[in-house]
């Protein structure tokens, strides 16, 4: 009797193969852990926006505290679904360019998920209900409707998220900038001057950006919900509204925005397996992806054009990066991929069936949000459910499919077939004509001119929330659908992994056979370490720079001469601006200690305590600035000239944890926490 | 009271939807042509020829609408001088507006801020057109210049999550005739 290994099949274009890396147990089984969290987050709050639908249509009687309770989590709970499961796609596809540390990944992961318990916890059982975007005093104004716990608990859940988000791009943007020679050349910026002759990979730009921005965020998010902590303790804290807004828009448009760019680099990667080319990296993307750089982060403010007293130049600048930034969308991402897809012999399977659509949905919703950004449209459609419209589109049609088609990729990958034709149009079907049909009911209402986040909907409208449930359990239908597939792929997978497939020949009759048999316990691809530590790899690197440093730390030494320190007593923001001086100072010294060729040799790699530290400490200077914990020590000159110092020693504790960050990741957390000490300043009235 | 299509969002709504029908096309055509074998250069030539008039035209609509729009910025310039002052505020759950009436054709500025949270004051014509909507927000006053050339009860509604009867804060004001 004869045997032979039958073939392993591929769901990939043939031609895939010869792009195409195998895939390393790490990678897939982080993979699979952040998107299977991810999506299972966002079934849950896909479920509670259907009530909120269906409440809407007068179906279900839902009061209105617990509709606003339901409105917080599931804005939250999607954002941190959404996001958990980008973050794997993310970090599947640039593992296999850039070696990134499994530690820091988990630790990532235990953040965000403990931030989403504490949102679950404060939602549910504290019954919170200022929404997600938290626009402050708002918390602080429950009308009889949650506890002050409630507020302390959502906040921690929400910094615990952007904390775990902070880590991964930390450890992101520290492994691409080490591996492709700095920010300019992991940007692609090198390559676009000529200075090198290959760009890096599409992901790894993409992902340099995300990271970038990520941190921008995620550290203005702290900042802003640092201060409303500290309020939920010291109601002597005060907020400068239109700050204070600026922050929480700053953070919450940009961390939302993220979510389709985090996937977006994922399926640079995935896309061209199924359309057999891969991508090419050209300047005009280069360049495209450092335009979204800096407008990811500018247009943000189109959220404030109603708020007149913004300065008018930021409205302006807002609607003109609001425009641009759909260019390199439009014209780069959404257009190459479909010029890739042109003429392919594409494999429709299950993941690029849902790859595709999520193209299309980025650029219908993404038209939508375009014609809101534009002032003299926003007048009237602001608030409306207009804005609910183009952001379900992308996120549903776009950020969820393109997840899904995720753990697809990788059950069919490992299963090596797709699930059948009719499964898979079955699928599309109720996933387009569900998902636009109840974007659509949202789009009309906002021509109607009917405002979002109303729990009773102005009389005559429910027909249309009606309307929208329907097509709303259409695209959940065509989500379970979806779902089916996956576990029936998921099952081929595990036993093509367990099992090896022979085809056998019966040396009597000759006829043949397919046989399972036990497969041997091979390991796979073996996994790259990460790249060795180096005592070099520091902030302050040369002479000369830790020299600016020490000039630096002697003109911070200002914030500590007496005339200055009484002369901030004239307001709260002064005061809180020579605090941040205070911390300045400490954080220079820190990062010229820590940058010393001997003592970084003796402090060693300790990049996972050196990324606790950049959290905490900040954030613990931040917390101690409120009125109940200061205002004691001021009738004690000894105790008042410690808290002073304290707020020094926060700033060197933090310098010495950004010095094991490497070049970039030391110098931008630096950065960025001197940065969130002074907005801190500029947006705290008391305390 | 009822809800009408207000005749600029009924043009921003046909515009979208003729956007959205091009664009659903091109994502059928192109997903039809996938089953098809095209050369790789021969895709770069034309994709690569098409993309630079994609980006011209894209940028060409950009300036203009950008442009034009910044004629039409619904932000109050300049002193109250020949306006009625009305002043709006926004509490939970309730507006205030000092005067509450005027006769029709008057020149308004509402100047209009809260005294809790962040509230958002969305005016309807009495046909239920939502006429568009300016914040209210604690500290400081977002000036709006409009005028009510007709008569009528006009509808305030909240444009801005404000807590839980956010969505029956309602008020209006009324435009006597001349």
């Amino acid at each position: 009797m004869a045997s032979v290994t039958a073939p392993v099949p591929s769901a990939l274009h043939p031609r895939a193969a010869g792009f195409t890396k195998p895939a390393r147990p790490i990678e897939r089984r982080l993979g699979l852990l952040f998107a299977t969290t991810g999506v299972a987050l966002i079934l849950l709050m896909g479920v509670l926006g259907l009530i909120m639908r269906l409440t809407q249509a007068t179906v279900v009687d839902l009061s209105p505290a617990w509709f606003y309770r339901l409105v917080t989590l599931h804005g939250m709970g999607m954002i941190t679904g959404a996001l958990i499961a980008a973050m794997g796609a993310l970090w599947y596809v640039l593992h296999e360019s850039v070696p990134l540390r499994a530690g820091h990944m988990l630790a990532s992961y235990a953040l965000t998920v403990a931030g989403a318990a504490g949102v679950l916890v404060a939602t549910l059982i504290g019954g919170f209900g200022a929404a997600w975007t938290f626009l402050p005093p708002l918390a602080f104004f429950p009308a009889g409707q949650w506890p002050v716990w409630s507020e302390s608990v959502f906040f921690v859940g929400m910094m615990l998220v952007g904390s775990g988000f902070f880590v991964y791009c930390i450890d992101v943007l520290r492994q691409t900038t080490s591996t492709y020679g700095g920010l300019t050349g992991a940007l692609g910026w090198r390559f676009l001057r000529g200075r090198e002759p290959d760009a890096p990979p599409a992901s790894v730009i993409a992902a340099t950006v995300v990271a970038f921005d990520g941190l921008l965020a995620m550290s203005v998010g702290m900042t802003i919900g640092l201060g409303l902590l500290g309020r939920t303790y010291d109601t002597g804290v005060g907020f400068d509204l239109l700050v204070s807004k600026n922050l929480v828009y700053f953070f919450g448009h940009t961390i939302a925005n993220l979510l389709i760019y985090l996937a977006a680099g994922a399926v640079y990667v995935l896309l061209p397996r199924y359309a057999g080319r891969p991508y090419e990296v050209t300047k005009v993307f280069v360049a495209g992806w450092g335009v979204a750089l800096v407008l990811i982060v500018t247009v943000y403010s189109h959220h404030l054009y109603m708020d007149f007293v913004q300065p008018q130049w930021a409205q302006v600048v807002s609607e003109i990066s609001s425009y641009a930034s759909a260019l390199p969308v439009a014209v780069i991402t959404i257009y190459s991929l479909t010029m890739l897809v042109w003429g392919s012999r594409y494999r429709w399977t299950l993941a690029s069936s849902l790859l595709y659509v999520g193209l299309a949905g980025w650029a219908i919703g993404g038209t939508g949000a375009v014609i809101d950004s534009i002032i003299p449209f926003n007048f009237r459609l602001h608030n409306t459910v207009w804005v609910v419209a183009h952001f379900h589109t992308y996120l549903m049609l776009t950020v969820v499919v393109w997840l899904l088609a995720f753990i697809a990729h990788l059950l069919e990958r490992d299963a090596g077939v797709t699930s059948s034709r009719g499964a898979r149009t079955w699928t599309i079907a109720l996933l387009l004509i569900g998902g636009f049909g109840l974007t659509g009911t949202w789009f009309v209402e906002g021509i109607l001119g009917i405002p979002r986040r109303y729990a009773i909907q102005p009389p005559g409208t429910a027909g249309y929330s009606l309307a929208g449930s329907i097509f709303g359990l259409m695209f959940a239908l065509g989500v379970l659908v979806c779902v089916a597939q996956l576990a029936s792929l998921a099952r081929t997978a595990w036993g093509r992994r367990h099992y090896a497939f022979v085809d056998h020949m019966d040396s009597w009759t000759g006829s043949h056979y397919e046989a399972r048999v036990s497969r041997a316990g091979g390991k796979g691809p073996a996994v790259e370490a990460a790249a060795p530590w180096a005592p070099a790899d520091v902030p302050l690197a040369g002479r000369v720079q830790l020299c600016f440093a020490a000039a630096v730390c002697v003109v911070a030494l200002a914030s500590f001469f007496p005339q200055i320190v009484t002369a901030s007593e004239a307001s709260v923001r002064y005061h809180h601006l020579d605090h941040a001086g205070h911390f300045f100072l400490g954080l220079m010294v820190g990062l010229l200690i820590g940058s010393l060729p001997a003592v970084s040799r003796r402090l060693g790699d300790r990049s996972s305590l050196g990324l606790a530290t950049v959290i905490a400490a900040p954030a613990a200077m931040m917390l101690v600035m409120v009125p109940r914990f200061y205002e004691p020590l001021e009738r004690h000159p000894f105790e008042h000239a410690l808290y002073h110092l304290a707020m020094a020693a926060f700033g060197l504790a933090t310098g010495l944890g950004a010095s094991r960050l490497g070049r970039v990741g030391g110098r931008l957390a630096s950065f960025l926490s001197i940065g969130m000490v002074l907005l801190f300043a500029a947006a705290m009235k008391g305390g | 009271m009822s809800l009408h299509y207000g005749d600029p969002q009924i043009a921003l709504g046909v515009v979208f939807a003729v956007l959205v029908l091009l664009l659903a096309t091109a994502f059928v055509v192109i997903a039809v042509q996938a089953g098809s074998e095209v050369g790789v250069e021969r895709v770069h030539d034309v994709g690569y020829w098409l993309r630079k008039r994609w980006l011209v035209l894209l940028i060409v609509v950009g300036v203009l609408v950008v442009g034009i729009s910044l004629f039409d910025l619904p932000y109050a310039s300049g002193g109250a001088a020949g306006r009625t002052v009305v002043k709006v505020t926004g509490g939970q759950f309730f507006w205030s507006l000092q005067p509450g009436s005027v006769p029709a054709g008057t020149r308004v500025r509402f100047d209009v801020t809260a005294v809790d949270v962040n509230h958002g004051f969305g005016l309807y014509d009495p046909h239920g057109h939502l006429i568009g909507s300016v914040q209210a927000m604690p500290g400081y006053h977002n000036k709006l210049d409009l005028t009510l050339s007709e008569a009528g009860v006009y509808r305030i509604r909240c444009f801005e999550y404000c807590g839980l009867n956010h969505s029956t804060m309602q008020s209006s004001f009324r435009v006597t005739p001349r």
